[in-house]
């Protein structure tokens, strides 16, 4: 894919020009997705422009430290490439580059300029020609042992010195494995292979090497990217680069990485949604058997993958805790009964199933479990609950999965944000400091910003009379829907197309966000009888909960009452096993009971009483509208 | 694309390049630019050869003398 360096970076020129603050908001995002070494250095060149002009990024936690590189090659430009990736989270780092293949001197000698520059951080990058088996491909394992024992002994001595003479962490390349077929597979029979000597060399390092050290898995990276696609001879040749361009960047990337986490501790805390995160479909509509989970289907097959991998976590040592919009009895139903289910009730240190915003239940996980929500990660399939959260818990770091199941585990695998860094979890019990005020502090849930917001979401709805299109959506949705769903009455396909021009009020609701389109979401029938309005069906999904959808048809169904000419309107609930959600729906809407049974409870309000909500919702009038 | 075109793509180049602003012409070298060392060039190299999906041999850009000669050999590449 080949993007043009020209237009492409028109937008950030034009917010640096005029010193937009999203100019480094801008900058940020970007960078965390630029892979490609010109895109890179591209956005490298914006911040050092900014830089220039001093329009500085006004963050608050700017760390500064001192980074040396050394290594038996040339370590430009991958130190501006290391950079720019730390300065982009907030690190902004002073680097020294030690000469051209001098590291050895430079590490132990206690004249030199590395112990002068007191760096915070050590960059090693040892040349693999002095280090690989140096004998022929014939010679016995043991020789190839010996060496190579040695000379894994000397690159961690070199660390050693360096550490003890600066006192500073040691960040450590291995090797990458030759990616040419010669010798063909002889390479895999015999240890003096260098194929086989070089991996040999890196796991000895890195089973050897102490805590101070940490390991810049090359091997790994280049086996991610593709062994080809790491080197460049050409490079090597011309000005001894030891990398392609586009590698250096998932090295540099990898060195800001390994450098924060070595101050930041990993994330503790998993929190997970349910329905189309743990399982395929709705629990509180499709039930228990109705769920997509288990080896029956592709999708029911990767969502059960995925718990295998959040169950891998937990062996890991990561709290797990639920927070699902849903009935508890619903949510808790495939835990019990499900026999497909990997995750268990008890895997789980929090469980919040109930309506209330996820802000709020995550607020209660913190003080639950005593943990800051610092340490705290979301995953959801849906991205508006990713937003509202870190609108309102900016501490939780949220991670939207995406719309597709079979990308749930990459992107959670990929996320960096549960990365072990010792066997002994020596900070395991560190957590516990954490203040309940301090989780307080960072949630800023109330009523004002919630209206906020729903503002920010930029909602519009079509407000349309049933159409003989949406007879489909319509009857599916009317014989889908159990929780928001007043009456539960169910209607044929056929019965649905009979109410199209009609003389009962029928009308749906599609609802668009910032995010996109959420599509038909509510359905109201009703029928007028003398001058009483009767509503008849009042359904809802639960994804646009608390998003004022309810009022704005609550008015809609109040302007046609007067228009009908209608001076009450009539409410019933019919509680079902899976409706309590809606049993107080008619009162906090404003209506007045006038009868109860087992079978039902009427409510109703007088035309003239009615009082409009205000809602965040723009409303856009559907084409064929009648009302 | 004409010589001119060339040159006219290489002002977008080290644009994202340099953060002092360089006008660049064909008799443009790099004794005329504080930041076109040894080191950048490669930064320079490698995004020209990106911007006009080009890759250039062994020694060739050290042939070239300046602007007007990196333009020829841009457009010798793009011909081949």
């Amino acid at each position: 894919m080949s993007v043009s360096p020209i237009s492409d970076y028109q937008a950030l020129k034009a917010l640096l020009a005029s010193k937009s603050e999203s100019f480094w908001q801008e900058l940020a995002k970007r960078t965390a997705q630029s892979r490609q070494f010109y895109d890179f250095s591209f956005l490298s060149t914006l911040r050092r422009k900014a830089i220039a002009r001093d329009f500085l990024p006004s963050s608050g936690n700017v760390r500064k430290s001192k980074l040396a590189l050394l290594g038996g090659c040339t370590l430009f430009p991958l130190s501006e490439l290391i950079s720019h990736a730390l300065y982009m989270q907030d690190n902004h780092c002073e680097i020294w580059s030690g000469d051209y293949d001098n590291y050895v001197w430079e590490m132990t000698d206690e004249s030199s300029d590395l112990r002068s520059f007191r760096p915070d951080f050590v960059f090693l990058l040892p040349p693999a020609s002095r280090y690989k088996y140096s004998g022929k491909l014939s010679d016995s394992k043991e020789s190839v042992l010996d060496e190579l024992t040695k000379n894994c002994a000397s690159i961690l001595e070199l660390c050693r010195r360096a550490h003890e003479g600066t006192g500073a962490e040691v960040i450590l390349c291995n090797f990458i494995l030759p990616s040419y077929f010669d010798p063909g597979e002889i390479r895999t029979r015999v240890m003096a292979s260098e194929w086989n000597s070089l991996k040999w060399l890196n796991m000895e390092i890195g089973l050897t090497a102490p805590p101070y050290v940490h390991i810049c898995d090359l091997e790994f990276l280049a086996a991610r990217k593709g062994g080809l696609e790491a080197r460049d001879d050409k490079a090597w040749f011309e000005s001894k680069q030891p990398f392609s361009a586009d590698f250096a960047v998932d090295v540099a990337r990898e060195v800001a990485h390994i450098i924060r986490s070595v101050r930041n501790p990993a994330k503790k805390v998993l929190i997970v949604d349910l329905d189309e995160t743990l399982w395929g479909g709705i629990i509180g509509d499709d039930g228990l058997n109705g769920i997509e989970l288990g080896d029956t289907s592709a999708r029911g097959e990767c969502f059960k993958e995925f718990q295998r991998v959040i169950k891998e976590l937990s062996d890991r040592g990561v709290i797990l805790s639920v927070c699902s919009k849903n009935d508890m009895h619903n949510a808790v139903a495939p835990f019990e009964k499900h026999p497909e289910m990997v995750l268990r009730k008890d895997d789980f240190a929090s469980f919040q199933a109930n309506w209330d915003p996820k802000p709020d239940n995550i607020l209660q996980i913190a003080s639950e479990l005593n943990l800051g929500m610092d340490s705290f990660v979301l995953i959801d399939d849906n991205p508006a609950e990713i937003d509202i959260v870190s609108q309102f818990a900016p501490a939780v770091t949220g991670l939207w999965l995406g719309t597709d199941p079979s990308d749930y585990i990459r992107c959670l695998r990929d996320s960096r944000l549960f990365e072990t860094r010792s066997i002994t979890q020596e900070d395991a019990n560190r957590a516990s400091q954490y203040k309940q005020d301090e989780n307080r502090k960072g949630l800023l849930l109330n009523a004002e910003s919630m209206e906020a917001y729903l503002e920010s979401l930029k909602m519009q709805a079509h407000i349309n009379d049933f159409q003989s299109v949406d007879v489909p959506r319509v009857a599916q949705l009317i014989n889908k829907s159990n929780q928001f769903n007043l009456t539960t009455k169910r209607r044929s396909e056929a019965e649905v197309a009979s109410l199209v021009d009609s003389d009962y009020v029928c009308y749906s609701l599609r609802l668009q966000d910032r995010f996109g389109d959420l599509g038909l979401v509510s359905i109201i029938i009703a029928k007028k009888e003398k001058t009483d309005l009767i509503i008849d069906t009042w359904l809802m999904s639960c994804r646009v909960l608390k998003r004022q959808v309810e009022h704005l048809c609550m008015n809609e169904l109040f302007s046609r009452a007067r228009s009908l000419n209608c001076n009450t309107v009539k409410g019933f609930y019919i509680p079902s096993a899976k409706n309590q959600m809606v049993k107080d729906f008619f009162p906090t809407m404003g209506f007045t009971q006038v009868k109860t049974s087992d079978e039902f409870t009427e409510y109703e309000t007088r035309t003239g009483e009615f009082k409009e909500f205000d809602t965040k919702i723009s409303v856009l009038r559907g084409p064929n509208d009648k009302g | 694309m004409t010589k001119a075109d060339v040159v006219s793509k290489l002002q977008d180049v080290f644009d994202n390049v340099f953060v002092e602003d360089v006008k660049v012409t064909e008799e443009l070298s790099a004794n005329d630019v504080t930041e076109w060392d040894s080191l950048s060039h490669i930064t320079l190299i490698v995004a020209v050869e990106k911007a006009f999906k080009v890759r250039f041999g062994m020694g060739e850009v050290e042939a070239a003398n300046n602007v007007g000669g990196l333009a020829d050999l841009i457009l010798k590449k793009l011909q081949a």
